[in-house]
């Protein structure tokens, strides 16, 4: 039974974990129409950006504004280098993919022989541990709790009550119209990829700081997972991502503890799959993944 | 020597069945199979397993289900009708109702899935380390490590790629052939014509799969050995490259591709002095397939040979082809 119990600990962390980066991903692609199939890897870059700070002697929770700052520029100049070229150009969305695959894979290869083939980790103090009615959590699993919790808040704040949010949300409508209504769409979507770019380079550095550690070839898993999570809760919807990163995460979780750690992917995976055969809208959405009528 | 260009001359053969295969799915029907060398896989396992003898041999050094010990053309078929068995589940599940990004990144996914599955369990398919020793065909009637072994294998393999091609030309020129470009072009307006897009679409699937798993079972019966880090999914995008590289639709251009990406860039690599770190060599090779994927698509997204215009001869000047050039 405790068994079950620490697996719902770490269950709890590893939602928050997936919420960060899933909540990102769905912003992407609910507001700019881009399945960014390389959020992965600027996961990875924003991680490794933290761990050479981090083990220049720097506290990781510097390490972890840094990550911010690195995967919001990362992901501001891909799309404005990058994708928004290509859409600009009237590429389609499956050209779109296949762009974005090629872009992940470039990142992962360049970003190798920097940093190496074997795992890093950073050095961290967990800080004491806390129990609280059967749960066992590090300090450090705490924060990571407490900081998903105020950055889902913070996008419910933004997206709710800002003008910033009100325009994200005209544009992830009807782009063209917001245009039309004076929307200052282009900067609109800069921001996105800067706020989106921020969540996806702390998720990077917090998914290093709950696993023991972390390689260039995490990235994919990375990606399975937040896809998962996305398109379960139903893809461009941030309270949908929330609610599949919530379920994602304490399956895994507690699979793990059943079955194996090794096919944490996997079971993500079937849910993935038993989602696009049963409700491929995911649970929010109204069209999300099924086919387009026109 | 003499071995080298048989070798180059198989893993050609192998690279453009599998990149025509992969032009009918991709370049000429428009479905985005990014867990193309899955099919490739499971018609190497499944040639291997059947070709192999009972794990038992060889001191039991490696665990795998079967080990048939089947006569030479029978593992090949194995391979392809297997492939071809697989593409169905899979299509029925993605095929039908997504759109088509969501067909992409849950191919994708399953490609990351599969390798990750088999990478793990190891009593099914000797897990991460994959199968070796697996016979080459007709080895117990002729010597493989002769010059002449070299030779007929090489001759299979080209037989084989003149009976891809012929079949798959012969499905691009057809009537269905034609159903296929409407329905990439255009899925509604080819549905109100009547015809089934997820008919259609599962027909390709099915026959794409069939013929990356003869490609898969060609190529584990020269190399003899056959693991996970061999089909780790950027293979596939690799195969991208090269379709469009050469020119998406076009069976020529596909082969084109086959021999400029697959083969001639590997082959080129292959003689750069290994300098810096150890895995830059490598590394940087793939940052260059994905610059050739971005810097075609962006300069030349019809590649180097496009694919022919097909206009319908009884009006000149009418309506048009039956394509536009769409990307």
């Amino acid at each position: 039974m405790n068994l079950y119990l620490a697996a719902f600990g770490f269950g709890l962390v590893s939602v928050s974990v997936i919420a960060i980066a899933a909540v990102g991903f769905t912003m992407q692609f609910g507001i700019t129409n881009m399945i960014n199939l390389a959020y992965g890897e600027v996961m990875i870059v924003s991680a490794y950006a933290a761990y050479y700070l981090n083990h220049a002697g720097v506290t990781i929770w510097v390490g972890l504004i840094l990550g911010a700052v690195v995967g919001a520029l990362f992901s501001f100049l891909l799309n404005r280098l990058l994708y928004a070229p290509f859409q600009r150009k009237g590429t389609a969305p499956i050209g779109m993919v296949i762009v974005a695959l090629a872009a992940s894979l470039m990142i992962a290869n360049l970003l190798l022989p920097i940093v190496g083939f074997y795992t890093s980790s950073y050095q961290q103090d967990p800080g004491p541990v806390l129990r609280a009615g059967g749960l066992v959590l590090t300090t450090v699993q705490v924060v990571i709790i407490v900081l998903a919790l105020l950055l889902m808040l913070s996008i419910h704040g933004l997206l709710r009550y800002t003008r910033l949010g009100k325009a994200m949300r005209a544009t992830a409508a009807n782009p063209t119209l917001a245009r039309n209504c004076g929307i200052p769409t282009g900067r609109v979507i800069d921001a996105v990829w800067l706020i989106t770019g921020a969540l996806c380079g702390m998720a990077g550095v917090v998914a290093g700081m709950n696993s023991e550690n972390f390689a260039v070839s995490s990235g994919a898993g990375y990606l399975i997972t937040i896809l998962a999570a996305a398109v379960l809760g139903g893809a461009g919807q941030p309270y949908g991502a929330m609610i599949g990163a919530l379920i994602i995460g304490m399956i895994t979780e507690l699979s793990a503890a059943v079955i194996s750690p090794e096919y944490k992917e996997v079971v993500a995976f079937g849910i993935l799959v038993l989602v696009m055969v049963l409700r491929p809208q995911g649970l929010l959405a109204k069209r999300g993944a099924l086919a387009a009528a026109g | 020597m003499n071995y080298y260009v048989t070798t180059l001359l198989v893993y050609a053969g192998v690279d453009i069945i599998a990149c025509l295969a992969l032009n009918l799915v991709f370049g000429v029907t428009g479905i985005v199979n990014f867990s193309f060398i899955v099919f490739q896989a499971v018609g190497a396992y499944t040639a291997a397993v059947l070709s192999m003898p009972p794990d038992t041999a060889n001191g039991g050094f490696q665990i795998y289900v079967g080990g048939f010990q089947l006569p030479f053309p029978i593992p090949w078929l194995g391979g392809a009708i297997a492939s071809g068995l697989l593409a169905i589940p899979v299509g029925l599940v993605v095929l039908r109702k997504l759109r088509s990004d969501y067909q992409a990144i849950a191919l994708l996914v399953l490609s990351v899935i599969a390798n990750t599955v088999i990478t793990n369990a190891r009593p099914f398919l000797n897990g991460a380390a994959g199968l070796a020793l697996v016979p080459p065909p007709l080895s117990d009637q002729i010597d493989p490590n002769t010059p002449t072994y070299q030779l007929l294998y090489v001759g299979v393999t080209a037989a084989c790629v003149v009976l891809v091609l012929a079949v798959i030309v012969r499905i691009v020129n057809s009537p269905f052939g034609r159903t296929l470009r409407a329905l990439r072009e255009h899925e509604l307006a080819a549905s109100a014509l009547g015809k089934n897009p997820i008919q259609l679409k599962m027909t390709v699937f099915i026959v794409g799969g069939v013929i990356a798993g003869l490609s898969g079972a060609i190529l584990v019966g020269y190399i003899q050995l056959w693991a996970p880090s061999v089909w780790l999914y950027p293979e596939t995008i690799v195969l991208f490259a090269a379709i469009i590289v050469g020119g998406r639709g076009n069976n020529l251009g596909a082969i084109l591709g086959a021999l400029l990406v697959p083969v001639g860039f590997e082959e080129a690599t292959r003689f750069i002095p290994s300098l810096g770190p150890v895995g830059l060599v490598p590394a940087l090779q793939w940052v260059a397939i994905g610059l050739l994927i971005i810097g075609f698509l962006w300069f030349r997204p019809e590649g180097v040979l496009p694919e022919p215009r097909r206009v319908f001869e009884g009006h000149p000047q009418a309506v048009g082809g039956d394509r536009g050039r769409t990307s």
